[in-house]
């Protein structure tokens, strides 16, 4: 079996084991049993609890379903842009080209880190969790675009002067007719610019939930779960708390063995 | 005369994406959602026309081209604006923070770039390429940064120079193998190690030349890689850099500091990106 199958089976059984554990009866992310605050794995917790008596296993497998759903579909607006706005690039008149391009430049030049936290910490102060989420991911999608449209834009760049569509042309071809037969030709190049921007949405995410500005409470999220590990007196009342970093790396691992082989 | 019209299109260039950056950071605040809410809004304290009158203030003062000509005002008096938690100059909150974050970075690439030059120059010399190197470096790459801080800091082994070097060597690692490995694959420097070339010769000699536009590009790669690890790093390891200063900026919703640390790292990130890819050109104009 090769690496990155591998690397599928292994994540479609997370994505299943965390589906069971998140849609099993009597199983809530938000539900805090005061009694059990902290308390080491047991048959009712499997991971324990967290510091407000949440299930961990329940909030690190909705964690980890959200943050696969939102990656995902951020990586998927990504794509689409990058491929409408590489192809337009590539296939409009050189003006538009060199403007998009210069767009793309200016978004590469802002450091995503710092556009994130403006636009989060922008947000409604009375922004409700789904809606900070979404606001997340959207915005990893809105600057994530740039790199990968630069990509498409030198593939396209190269279909356009290849032989076929040289021919093409001269056959009088118009140009939505062009961009019809050109997009298929991209996939090459949009599949491995999908499959590397989902574990990089991941990163980020995590990152940006790890410094306060994610996705808001009751939401489970890897970044939020992240600042579990700033209270020293947790790291000594039970090492679950450890389990959302490890499985953490290990999801980004698989995604990242998966990018790599495509 | 070629070269002279070279390096103007690029400083042409560069001052214009640095004036984009400007404008299209102050419209993405200006338009983000909450950008008109006030935190005294939430505060039980203020009646309903207290908060309709703040409202009010804030839709005033929140146009576009107000909010363009305080910032460009502010850049040209040379202060940046001011801060609205702290109500200072943005510049007095800056300056002091840029030799932390300076230094924190110059030797964060410096111990990163030698990591990974040895690493790969040896990972690449030999026959197949070995899991010894490329395990480490693909988990490195897999923990997120806050992680990776937040786990040194509870080992007590490490700081944020050994975090940041880390992340930025296993990332360099990555394509400085698969440069090398090429190089190494070119059929003179074949012959000339089947003749019994000294191989620190091959190396200074033949492959860091034959590499390097790659090494500049993959240089200015680090330096942007560097900006987006500092926040997690100096946050985590209560640093008073840059990165720190803008993440209490964000969460105290100080939008003019925010904006001129965007900014600061905009320019840094333009000047790197250019720095890198600009010297060939010349040499080819």
């Amino acid at each position: 079996m090769n690496l990155k199958l591998l690397a599928k089976a292994l994540l479609a059984f997370l994505v299943i084991a965390a589906a069971i554990a998140v849609a099993r009866p009597g199983a809530s992310y938000a539900h805090q049993d005061r009694d059990s605050t902290l308390a080491a794995a047991s048959r009712q917790y499997p991971a324990g609890t967290d510091a407000l008596g949440r299930d961990r296993l329940v909030r690190v497998s909705a964690a980890l379903l959200l943050s696969l759903a939102g990656a995902i579909a951020a990586s998927v607006l990504t794509t689409a842009a990058a491929a409408g706005v590489g192809a337009l690039a590539a296939f409009g008149p050189e003006s538009i080209g060199w403007l998009a391009m210069l767009v793309c430049d200016v978004f590469l030049a802002l450091p995503w880190m710092f556009l994130l936290m403006i636009v989060r910490s922008a947000l409604p102060l009375s922004a409700s969790p789904a809606s900070s989420a979404a606001v997340t991911f959207l915005v990893l999608a809105a600057l994530g675009w740039p790199a990968c449209a630069r990509a498409v834009y030198k593939g396209a760049l190269n279909l356009k002067s290849a032989d076929w569509m040289l021919h093409a042309r001269a056959t009088g071809l118009r140009r939505t007719q062009l961009v019809r037969t050109v997009l298929p030709n991209l996939l090459p190049v949009l599949l491995p610019q999908f499959l590397i921007s989902i574990p990089a949405f991941v990163i980020a995410e995590a990152n940006l939930g790890a410094l306060g500005l994610g996705i808001g409470e009751p939401l489970p999220s890897w970044g939020g779960m992240l600042l579990e590990l700033d209270n020293s007196a947790m790291l000594f009342e039970t090492r679950w708390v450890y389990f959302p970093v490890a499985l953490l790396i290990a999801v980004l691992l698989l995604l990242e063995a998966i990018a790599v082989e495509a | 005369m070629k070269h002279a019209l070279a390096v103007a299109r690029w400083l042409a260039r560069t001052t214009a994406i640095v004036l984009l950056v400007i404008v299209g950071s102050t419209v993405l605040v200006r338009f983000a959602p909450g950008y008109l809410s006030d935190a005294r809004e939430m505060d039980a304290h203020y009646g309903d026309t207290v908060r309709a009158e703040l409202s009010a203030e804030a839709a005033r003062s929140g146009s576009l081209p107000h909010l363009l000509s305080l910032e460009l005002r502010g850049w040209l008096r040379g202060d940046g604006g001011v801060s609205r938690q702290y109500g200072v100059p943005v510049s007095d909150l800056i300056l002091p923070r840029l030799a932390v974050t300076g230094g924190l970075m110059l030797r964060s690439l410096i111990l990163a770039w030698a990591l990974a030059l040895c690493a790969s120059l040896i990972s690449s010399a030999t026959r197949k390429p070995s899991m010894l190197w490329q395990a480490p470096a693909a988990l490195l790459l897999a923990v997120p940064t806050a992680a990776m801080a937040t786990l040194c800091l509870l080992a007590g082994y490490g700081g944020p120079v050994l975090v940041m070097a880390l992340l930025l060597a296993a990332r360099d690692f990555k394509f400085l193998h698969h440069t090398l490995r090429k190089a190494w694959l070119d059929p003179h420097l074949l012959q000339a190690r089947a003749q019994g070339v000294r191989t620190h010769r091959l190396i200074l000699g033949y492959i860091l030349p034959s590499i390097g536009p790659q090494l500049s590009v993959l240089a200015s790669l680090s330096i942007v890689t560097a900006l987006s690890a500092l926040v997690p790093v100096e946050v985590i390891f209560n640093m008073p850099g840059l990165g720190q200063l803008a993440w209490n900026a964000a969460l105290n919703r100080d939008l003019p500091v925010l904006l001129s640390a965007t900014i600061i790292m905009a320019l840094a990130v333009t000047l790197a990106g250019m720095a890198s890819d600009r010297p060939g050109e010349w040499r080819s104009a």
